[in-house]
């Protein structure tokens, strides 16, 4: 007797099915009226707020920088984090352990604890302006609140942890024979990673900075607390919209246009993505 | 009665006087196992009312929680509650006249039967909707030590601090914050601007190079301890801590170029939500709220300007007090007050977000 | 992906590898550092001192001696616990509501997620890579907006019934549940496809009932996926903020948006004395992990 899964499916399917449709057709819906203030919304659905949104340059702005910000983000979480990550997953030693525990950890400390942490580090009289001055490379504080840096330095610590422990699971299914191997039949060091290491590891990593790429596009507290107030991105604005302004529909709008970005960006990665493997086919 | 009976009579008085002493006991507490939910600003704000209020209404058997938040904030929970209230008594700013007050739809009506201390208030301070909580001055605060190291003088008005020599050293309100609004709509009309057309207001602050907006004002206090801050636009009561804190700060009553005012002015109004299931309890709050005590605690420790006369004059007595704010009654009358019927706040947002983005 | 097509590639390289590495005398190949070992370990310890100095100095801060407006400096003046004997109560409620909604959530996404896994798996569905795609999704909606979704749609489902659930637990609960579920049903994916089916072939032959098999045979060689899927939903759970921001009300809070309002608002050092401890706490169940399950095994399983 042959067990029916598809049956066993059905009802997560349906759970999870039903509240996507729900959740995301009331507030795509709500972003074709108007507000009218303190969170009433008028009877007659019109498009005003689309078209408010494409022609001002101040939300067009804030679109950018939303994308901008999230794509350095997940750019240099990759840098800083793919060798540790590689560390990891090769390392035979007990530490790999320790290591690992050290990425857990930031992964489940909350970012607004993180958040804390940098702000002082980085106040006037704290370690990194000290150690600034006193090497007179600047002769004011530097600091990262209030600017664009500051988002995408936030917006890394949100994402390094579970970047981390992303990429050691595709690296990890990378079998170290093979590097072995690549070196004992001559491949330099550097070669050996080109060549094998890289392309195999090529669509766990895409997918894994896409994930990371749609954390900081959702991530609204570092943004929030490390913008000051100046920079604005989509997840910010659409908070202030809500929580300020009372403004649904207008919230709605935002939130509809991250989101089909969102969606968008991913799409265009994929198939560029497979684009690059079918021309450049090295190995599998 | 025969003697076999006595005992169960003395029983039976016995167990009715406990009864009644036990119970006495219990109708003593007023407001007993009422939960009365404040909505303020948090830090020192809460603090005062868990120092002075808090203990009387626990004696009469209640209990006080607080909700914290800028007026703006609370207002957005007010509204996504729908139909609850998530708090019981709002702290509310002039800046929400329309808001609140156009056709208090928001709101319920305050029990004045209970408001034993309006013999301290002024006529306009209180109505069935609302009681006046408090008013701040919002000035200019600077470090005279190190506007003396810059050989600069005492700024005067807002454009005073957009000289380059405090670039970045100078804080203003972020427009989300409490302080947001007046000094918002302050400096437009120092920029000759005024209500509706903010535009003006909105290029002195970019001139201003500040450092950041602050959305607390116990930063401000903080970055001038620490030497970030050289001036800041806040209300009094901050400068006035800062003092105390040991930074060498001064206020200076701006001057609204191109009018006739001398310092802006800002108020506070009490309000009972709609859907609160506690309005004694709350007008008793705002009752003790106006207690001539706790006015002058507010005053001392907060530096807001109490709201009857008899705590402005007592205040007159302290010396740090009467330097850093205006207790003259004709010059109080003369500070720029935002008519915030005339105002589109909303709109004011937008003009800010656009303006000081990065 | 890549990596299927790549088992028999691996395969013969092994051979390849073993083959050679008999041949040769001398010492095994250099391990695959391009700079070189040592360069390779500063790198990563600079990696490491970016991503944990935060929470180091958040930990030494709170030892912060001085008054409520003072700078708050790393390493601090004059170090003192005070700070840690004010934590508001309100700050150890939203911790309570904050462990209790990730442990129910994770749990509520092992519930949904593992059959869903299984269907994904193992059933022969045509629509198979849709399906898989559905339950993925809520990983594509950027977090605020599945905040702001939810509010919406607690507000028209309230206004339709008169049953609000914005500020209630079940309201959060959902919305959390939501963005867990597609981390088990990703972790256990994975595991089920390496699963050798003949074993549970061979407990049927046997006379195993088929929920049997499933306790005795399936559920213990998953649970390192089930495992790794819990953790990331607890971690996603316990450290949000976009979501819980709209699905909160006043008095009903969890612990990061009480943070991140006391931030705003309320600033008191004891907040970093709060979130030393949960630093601490974090260790903790960390270790626990490690005893149990065994970190290496649980991450291992997570690949996809």
């Amino acid at each position: 007797m042959k067990t029916r899964w598809e049956m066993v499916l059905l009802p997560s399917f349906l759970i999870v099915g039903i509240l996507i449709v729900a959740s995301q057709y009331v507030f795509l819906k709500g972003s074709f009226f108007k507000d009218l203030g303190l969170g009433r919304i008028s009877d007659t659905a019109t498009m005003v707020n689309y078209l408010r949104f494409f022609t001002d340059s101040f939300y067009l702005n804030t679109l950018w920088i939303t994308v901008k910000t999230s794509a350095l983000a997940a750019l240099f979480t990759l840098i800083l984090g793919f060798p540790v990550a590689y560390l990891i997953a090769r390392m035979r030693s007990r530490w790999s352990m320790i290591l690992l525990a050290g990425i857990v950890v930031a992964t489940f400390v909350t970012i607004v604890i993180k958040v804390f942490g940098l702000i002082i580090i980085f106040s006037a009289d704290g370690l990194i302006n000290q150690a600034l001055m006193g090497l007179h490379i600047v002769d004011r504080p530097y600091t990262i609140i209030g600017n664009q840096t500051g988002v995408v330095v936030g917006l890394m610590h949100f994402t390094l942890g579970f970047g981390v422990l992303l990429l050691y699971s595709v690296i990890q299914t990378i079998p170290r024979s093979l590097e072995d191997a690549a070196q004992i039949h001559g491949a330099s060091r550097w070669r050996m990673h080109l060549r094998v290491l890289f392309p195999l590891s090529l669509p766990g990593v895409t997918v894994g900075v896409l994930m990371m790429f749609n954390m900081c596009m959702g991530a609204f507290t570092s943004a929030a607390l490390l913008g000051g107030g100046r920079v604005f991105t989509l997840p910010v604005l659409i908070q202030r919209t809500v929580m300020m302004e009372i403004k649904y529909s207008m919230a709605g709008t935002l939130a509809a246009v991250l989101l089909v970005t969102v969606l968008l960006i991913n799409l265009l990665s994929i198939y560029l993505i497979r684009r690059l493997k079918s021309a450049r086919l090295v190995i599998a | 009665m025969k003697l076999e009976r006595k005992p169960s009579v003395l029983f039976t008085s016995a167990v009715l006087s406990i009864g009644l002493l036990t119970s006495s006991m219990g109708f003593a507490g007023q407001f007993d196992g009422v939960t009365l939910r404040v909505a303020t600003w948090g830090g020192s704000w809460k603090e005062n009312m868990v120092q002075a209020i808090v203990p009387k209404f626990e004696a009469l058997g209640g209990k006080i929680e607080f909700v914290t938040g800028s007026p703006q904030a609370n207002l957005a929970k007010l509204i996504a509650a729908r139909g609850k209230a998530p708090f019981d008594v709002m702290e509310t700013l002039d800046a929400q006249e329309k808001e609140f007050f156009a056709t208090n739809e928001l709101i319920q009506k305050i029990d004045l039967s209970q408001l034993t201390n309006k013999e301290h208030l002024d006529e306009w301070q209180y109505s069935d909707w609302r009681v006046a909580s408090w008013s701040t001055q919002e000035v200019i605060c600077y470090n005279r030590e190190k506007y003396a190291e810059l050989g600069l003088p005492a700024p005067t008005t807002y454009q005073d601090l957009a000289n380059e020599k405090l670039a970045g050293r100078v804080v203003i309100p972020d427009i989300t914050s409490g302080g947001g609004f007046a000094n918002f709509g302050a400096i437009a009309y120092a920029a000759g601007g005024n209500e509706q057309n903010v535009a003006p207001g909105l290029e002195v602050i970019k001139s201003l190079n500040s450092l950041k907006f602050w959305s607390r004002g116990g930063e401000v206090v903080t970055q001038f301890e620490s030497g970030d801050v050289y001036a800041a636009v806040v209300h009094a009561g901050w400068c006035l801590r800062a003092r105390k804190a040991g930074s060498p700060v001064d206020t200076v009553q701006p001057v609204i170029t191109g009018t006739s005012h001398v310092g802006v002015g800002k108020y506070g109004w009490l309000v009972i939500p709609k859907h609160s299931k506690v309005p004694e309890a709350a007008s008793w709050f705002i009752n003790e709220y106006q207690e001539p005590e706790f006015q002058m605690l507010y005053a001392v420790k907060s530096g807001v300007v109490p709201t009857n006369r008899k705590s402005i004059s007592q205040l007159a007595s302290d010396p740090i007090f009467a330097e850093m704010l205006e207790l003259d009654p004709a010059k109080i009358g003369n500070q720029l007050q935002i008519d915030y019927k005339k105002a589109d706040t909303s709109d004011w947002i937008d003009q800010w977000n656009r303006s000081v983005s990065q | 992906m890549g990596t299927e097509a790549a088992t028999s590639t691996v395969q013969r390289a092994d051979l390849l590898a073993r083959i050679s590495a008999r041949r040769r005398k001398g010492p095994p190949p250099r391990r695959g550092y391009p700079w070189g070992k040592l360069g390779h370990y500063l790198y990563c310890g600079l990696s490491y001192i970016f991503l944990l100095s935060p929470m180091i100095v958040v930990i030494g801060a709170s030892f912060h001696g001085g008054e409520y407006y003072t700078a708050i400096k790393f390493p601090p003046d004059d170090p003192s616990l005070q700070w840690y004997t004010k934590i508001p109560t309100a700050q150890f409620e939203a911790l309570a509501l904050s462990f209790g909604l990730a442990m129910l959530a994770a749990l509520g996404a092992c519930v949904i997620g593992i059959p869903a896994a299984l269907g994904i798996v193992r059933g022969k569905l045509p629509g198979r890579s849709v399906i898989s795609s559905v339950f993925r999704a809520p990983l594509q909606i950027p977090a605020i907006v599945t905040g702001i979704a939810f509010l919406q749609l607690y507000y028209l489902f309230g206004d339709a019934t008169g049953l609000y659930f914005q500020g209630t637990f079940i309201g959060l609960y959902i919305g959390h549940l939501f963005v867990a579920t597609p981390y088990v049903v990703g972790t256990v994916t994975a595991i089920l496809q390496r699963f050798d089916e003949r074993l549970e072939e061979a407990a049927f032959s046997l006379g195993a009932s088929r929920w049997r098999t499933f306790r005795r045979v399936t559920l213990p060689v998953i649970m390192p996926g089930v495992y790794a899927g819990a953790l990331y939903s607890f971690m996603v759970s316990f450290a949000d903020v976009p979501i819980s921001i709209f699905l909160t009300a006043p008095g009903f809070v969890t612990y990061p948006v009480e943070l991140f309002y006391g931030m705003e608002n309320d600033f008191d050092p004891s907040i970093l004395a709060s979130s030393s401890l949960v630093i601490f706490f974090c260790l903790l169940v960390l270790l626990g992990m490690q005893k149990l399950v065994g970190l290496d095994n649980l991450l291992r399983s997570g690949s996809r």
